[in-house]
This record gives structure tokens, sequence and C-alpha cells, in this order.
């Protein structure tokens, strides 16, 4: 048995991953933590049960029995953070989980779903319910409007060939082949997605 | 969705540091009547034709768009300033020259949407981005001077400058402090080192150099 | 100690006629100056003269953002800016409505959105940072006090939800000594594995005034660093902690 080696690999396995995202969940070397911590708390005891037989105080006594029993304990207590840091920075990455991509379990991808253990699932439903209990007192919605906000308005050229007379949100447009619009957002993503309109090219490559 | 801010709670993104750049007020000159707008970030206007007017660079730049104003460059964005600007931040052992906080910013606005209003654009557009790269150089230089002190006087430092050192500057102060109190608890910290979070991944892994 | 704050006042519903001839109903946003006994932090009168409540947020938001713990809650300013938001909102759809040029309508849309965007990352912060330091937060008698109450409830719950998924994921498979979430062992004389903000973290602090700040704790060499207004330091958060919640310094 090595000391404290198996949290050691478990802590390890979760910092080779990529930041923020969730390998399956290692529960071959988190059952290998927690039987060596078993293991180091058999040694404990029968260490105590050694110098109790050899009619030491254990409380006060410090010979080698008593170093190895401290060692012991420190192994234990050590694998013990390894096993919930483990734990704790997945359900961090949980938390942002909800966060970011939504607060219902069952619209997470699918691919996200099957790294979560059961656990991690009811800790995610805990904890979206949380979020919505804090936003729903308040009125305002805290998941939404991540980045700061743009000029709802775009210029666009027109590249495709679109019908004349499109009715946008707020005018009715004639779209002639390389004329130029300020339209909103909104209601040129559908034309931009299908390449009828572009952004026009910026000299300095800048942003829209 | 692509370009999300981190959640990450220190650290600003640079769309949240030009964000911040664009409430600077800027000078334009309206080329229509317009009624005052009353926003909750404050009034403007009334907007009358030639008649100059304040206003923040983001309004700015949205009235520029739906074609109601021109901009006045500020005075400090043009050739003869700037060059000089230049040539003083060039001297070796300067320090920054007076700039806005939100130099970077504001420019990369107005030469994104307002080209035609610059006098001498290109060249000012090169002057500007001549300043940045000496003034980083000169930040990278100085990052060894951060170590020793436990509190750093930056004059003149703009608004993406300190947004970039701040991860080494921290770093570089946080390793000299540690030293610098003798009685830093390091049991404490391997206790906790195996439970918090690892902050350190966030930052950019790029190794602090002395010069 | 009296302060001063922008507060908005409603005066009565106006019409204006537009130059194109269309009249419109609608409430005016006008920003006035009133006293008050707010506890936000003080700063002098003649920036808070010209201050709006999108700047006070802005402002909020950035010393929330860079502190590493928790800061106390701007329940005054939250409230008016929400009610200012739904204000516009409201006047955004009359103007719609009444026909108003939709380019103009989107840049009240816009300075929307800008204030809808502070506020929510301000409160969205102050969120993750009480996820961060949940432990901590409620067993900290000044993180608490800090928080408003739906936050309290919040980190609560949070704890609560937290301590229950250690417990079935880790701790009961563990022998009865080592079973203590917050505690490494029996042994342990405190609360030994609460993650703590590390208030020696240096920041980036730009002052709004003078002040003298103390780079030592007491009992160290003495040494202190004089700010004039204007001024950008790196410095320990910790030297300039009772300066930011003053509202001498803000950091950015």
């Amino acid at each position: 048995m090595m000391y404290g080696r198996k949290g050691y690999q478990l802590v390890k396995d979760f910092a080779s991953g990529e930041k923020g995202l969730l390998k399956p969940f290692n529960s071959k070397l988190f059952d290998e933590t927690i039987e060596e911590c078993e293991q180091n708390h058999g040694l404990i005891q029968s260490l105590i049960t050694k110098m109790q037989q050899e009619g030491l105080d254990v409380q006060n006594n410090r010979n080698a029995d008593h170093y190895g029993a401290l060692v012991h304990h420190l192994s234990l207590t050590r694998n013990k953070r390894c096993l919930m840091a483990y734990v704790h920075n997945r359900a961090e990455i949980v938390r942002d989980l909800a966060w970011r991509v939504g607060l219902v379990l069952l619209e997470l991808p699918p691919d996200i779903q099957e790294k979560l253990t059961a656990l991690e699932k009811d800790y995610f439903k805990n904890h979206s319910k949380a979020i919505k209990s804090y936003m729903g007192k308040l009125g305002i919605e805290l998941n939404v409007d991540m980045v700061p906000p743009k000029d709802p308005y775009i210029k666009i050229r027109v590249v495709g060939d679109i019908d004349q007379g499109i009715m946008m949100s707020d005018k009715t447009t004639n779209f002639t082949r390389h004329s130029m619009h300020f339209l909103k957002r909104t209601d040129a993503e559908p034309y931009i997605a299908r390449n009828q309109l572009t952004y026009p090219p910026c000299l300095i490559g800048g942003k829209i | 969705m692509a370009g999300q801010t981190d959640p990450h709670i220190s650290l600003f993104s640079p769309e949240e540091v030009e964000f911040m750049g664009e409430d600077e007020l800027v000078e334009i000159v309206p080329n229509m009547n317009m009624e005052p707008l009353n926003f909750i970030a404050g009034d403007f206007g009334r907007f009358v034709p030639q008649i100059p007017t304040q206003v923040p660079l983001w309004l700015a730049v949205a009235l520029k768009r739906r074609g109601k104003c021109t901009f006045r460059p500020p005075q400090w964005l043009s050739v003869d300033n700037l060059t000089q600007i230049l040539e003083a931040e060039r001297e070796p052992q300067s320090k920054f020259q007076p700039l806005p906080f939100s130099y970077v910013e504001i420019a990369r606005l107005l030469f994104d949407h307002a080209r035609d209003d610059i006098p001498d654009m290109y060249m000012v557009r090169s002057l500007v981005e001549d300043i940045r790269d000496v003034r980083l150089h000169k930040l990278e230089n100085n990052l060894g001077s951060f170590q020793g002190t436990s509190a750093v006087k930056m004059d003149n430092v703009s608004a993406m400058e300190v947004n970039l050192v701040r991860p080494f500057a921290r770093r570089a102060l946080e390793a000299f402090y540690k030293h610098d109190k003798p009685e830093a608890d390091t049991a404490d910290r391997d206790t906790r080192s195996s439970r918090q979070p690892r902050e350190a991944n966030n930052e950019p892994r790029r190794p602090l150099r002395q010069r | 100690m009296f302060l001063f704050t922008a507060r908005f006042s409603l005066t009565a519903s106006e019409t204006e006629t537009f130059s194109d001839g269309l009249s419109v109903e609608r409430k005016r946003v006008k920003p006035i100056l009133m006293a008050s006994n707010s506890d936000m932090g003080s700063a002098d009168f003649e920036s808070l003269s010209s201050t709006s409540d999108v700047e006070l947020l802005k402002r909020a938001w950035r010393n929330e953002k860079a502190a590493p713990e928790i800061l106390p809650y701007e329940g005054d300013l939250v409230e008016r800016a929400k009610g200012q938001i739904e204000l516009v909102e409201g006047n955004i759809e009359d103007y719609v409505e009444n026909g108003m040029d939709p380019l103009v309508v989107s840049l009240y849309q816009m300075d929307l959105d800008r204030t809808q965007f502070l506020l929510r990352s301000y409160l969205r912060v102050r969120l993750l940072k009480i996820e961060k330091f949940m432990f901590h937060t409620l067993k900290s008698e000044e993180a608490e006090s800090r928080l408003s109450e739906q936050e309290k409830v919040f980190a609560t719950k949070c704890v609560a939800d937290l301590a229950k998924h250690f417990e079935e994921s880790v701790l009961i498979k563990l022998r009865e000594s080592y079973r203590s979430v917050l505690k490494q062992s029996l042994i342990s004389e405190e609360d030994d594995m609460v993650p703590e903000p590390h208030l020696d973290t240096f920041v980036v602090s730009r002052s709004n005034s003078h002040v003298t700040l103390n780079l030592y704790e007491e009992g160290e060499s003495h040494q202190i660093v004089e700010m004039y207004r204007g001024d950008v330091y790196f410095i320990r958060y910790k030297v300039a902690k009772g300066a930011i919640e003053s509202g001498k310094v803000d950091l950015i």
C-alpha cells in the first residue's frame, strides 16, 4: 500500500483533462482511493490496539507506533482531501454548465449528460433550482446577456438573389444586388446563413 | 456560443474592456435635427446640424452608423500629437506618456466606424499601433520591477495594458510577498491547495522572464 | 452621514411633438439629485453630482469583479436600476406603437441593453463568488452581512446542496471520524477544509480622492503609500479594502 498514492492519481486524472470539460467519473480510481483509506484506517486501529496491549498511554506516548499511526492518519486525510477535491472540482463544472449551457438537465447535450453520475445529476438539478429561485425572487434573468451588448443593427451587402420587397421587422426593403443596407441583426441572420447577405469587407478587418 | 464571457470572476474579457471604454465622451457634429435622447445613462442632445456636442462613444458610433453625424476626432488622435508621443515613448528609461485610459478602444472604434472623419487615418492608425507596441515592450521589461515592493504605482497606464499585465504582475508580486513575509503559513496553503480549484489555470501560460 | 446620490423621478406624462408631426406621449426619465442616507460608499460630492446610475452600476460591477471577496450589496442601486429598466422597456413599447423612427428606437434599446448587461453582470458575479466560497460566506459574519436577503437564501441552499453531494459521494464511504464536511477529521481543531478568498491577492486600484494607506499590518515595518486622485496602483487587496468600501478608490 502506498501512502496517499491513489488520491494523488485521482487528482492527477482530473487535472489531465481540459479545463472546464468533464471527463467521465473515474469510479475505479475513486473506489481504489476509498479502499486505500480503509487500509490506512485498519492499520491505525491495529497500531492503537498494540499500544493499548503494551499498556501504553495512547494519547500521550510518542513511540514508533504512535508515529506510524500518525503517518497513516495523515495519509488518510490527504486521500480524503483528494476525494473531496475531485468531487468539488467536478461540482464546479456542473454549476458552470447550469449557468452557461442551460438550467434543465434533459436539455444538456447528451454527451455531457452521460459524463455525469446519478449523484451529479441530482446536484445539477438542485443547483438549477437555487439559481431559478433567486432569479424568480428578483424578477431578473441572470443566465442571459453573458457578453456585452452590441448594436442591434448591422451593415450588410447583398450578394445573392433575393426577392425584391422583403418585409423586415421595421420596413420594407428592396434587395438589389450589391446594394448595402443597415438592417436589424435578427432580420438579417437567416439571409446571412443562406449566404444571400454578407458583411461588407472592412479595410481594417475590424469587428462589425 | 462562441465568445461567451468566461465566468471567471476576476478578469475582464477584451469585449468587456471595450464596453467600458465605450462610455468615454467624444465630440460629434450632427448633420440633422434630432430630439434630445433621454437615456438611463444621461441626457444627450438636442442635436442641431453643425453644432458639436459630446456624447458617449457607443452612442457616437451608433449615430454615425445611422448617418446622423460625423466625428470630431479627439485632439490627441492626430499625426502631430501621436508622433510626439511615440518619440517620447521610445526614449530609453522613459515612463508612459499621457494618453486617455481607453485610448486603444477609442482609436479602434474610430478606425472601424469613422475612418473618413480622421485626417491621415492610415498614418494615425500606424502611429497608434507603434505606440501600443512600444508601451507593451516597456511593460514587459519592467515586470522585473514588480518584485521587491508591495505597491507599484503605474502612471498613465491604459485599460488594455492593465488588463494584459494583471496576471503577470500579480504572480510576481505575490511571489515576492510570500518570501517577504517569513510567517506566511505554508502548511495552511498546502491544506487548501488540493481542495481549491486551480486558479492558475485561468491565466495565460507565458513564463515570466527577467530582462 | 448624508450622501448625494443620483435619483430618478417621473415628471408627469408629457406630450412631445416630433419634427415629422408625430405626437407621442411618454414618461420622461430625468436624473435629479437628492440627499439620502443610503449606505453606499461615500465619494466626493463632485464626482457623484454628475454620476448616473449606469456609472454607479459600472463601478459596482468592476469593483465586484476585481475584488477577491464579496463586497457590500448595493441594494438601493439595484432597485433603482430595476425601476429604470422597467420604465424604459415601457417607453420603448410606446415608441414603437407610435411609429417613432426605428433607428432612434434602437438607440433607446442600446441604452437599455447596456444597463441590463451591467445589472445582470453585477448580480451574477456576486452569485458566482457565493458559489465559490459558499462555506466561508456563511461562516464569516462579515461576509454574510454583505449579502442581500435573497443572496443569503441562495447561499444557504448552495451549502445544503453541496454538503449533501459530498456526503453521498464521499463521506458516507469513509470511517466515522473522517465524515465531517468542513473538517479533515475529528482531530482537527477548526474547520480546515473551507476555501477562503485570498485577501492578499494584488489588485489594481485607482483613487477617487487623496488617501493614505498602510502597506503592512500592525507591528510590522511601517510603510505608507500616499495616493492622489487618479493614481493607479498595483496593491494588495487587504491594504486597499477599507478605501474601496468607502469609495475612496475603485478597482479597475
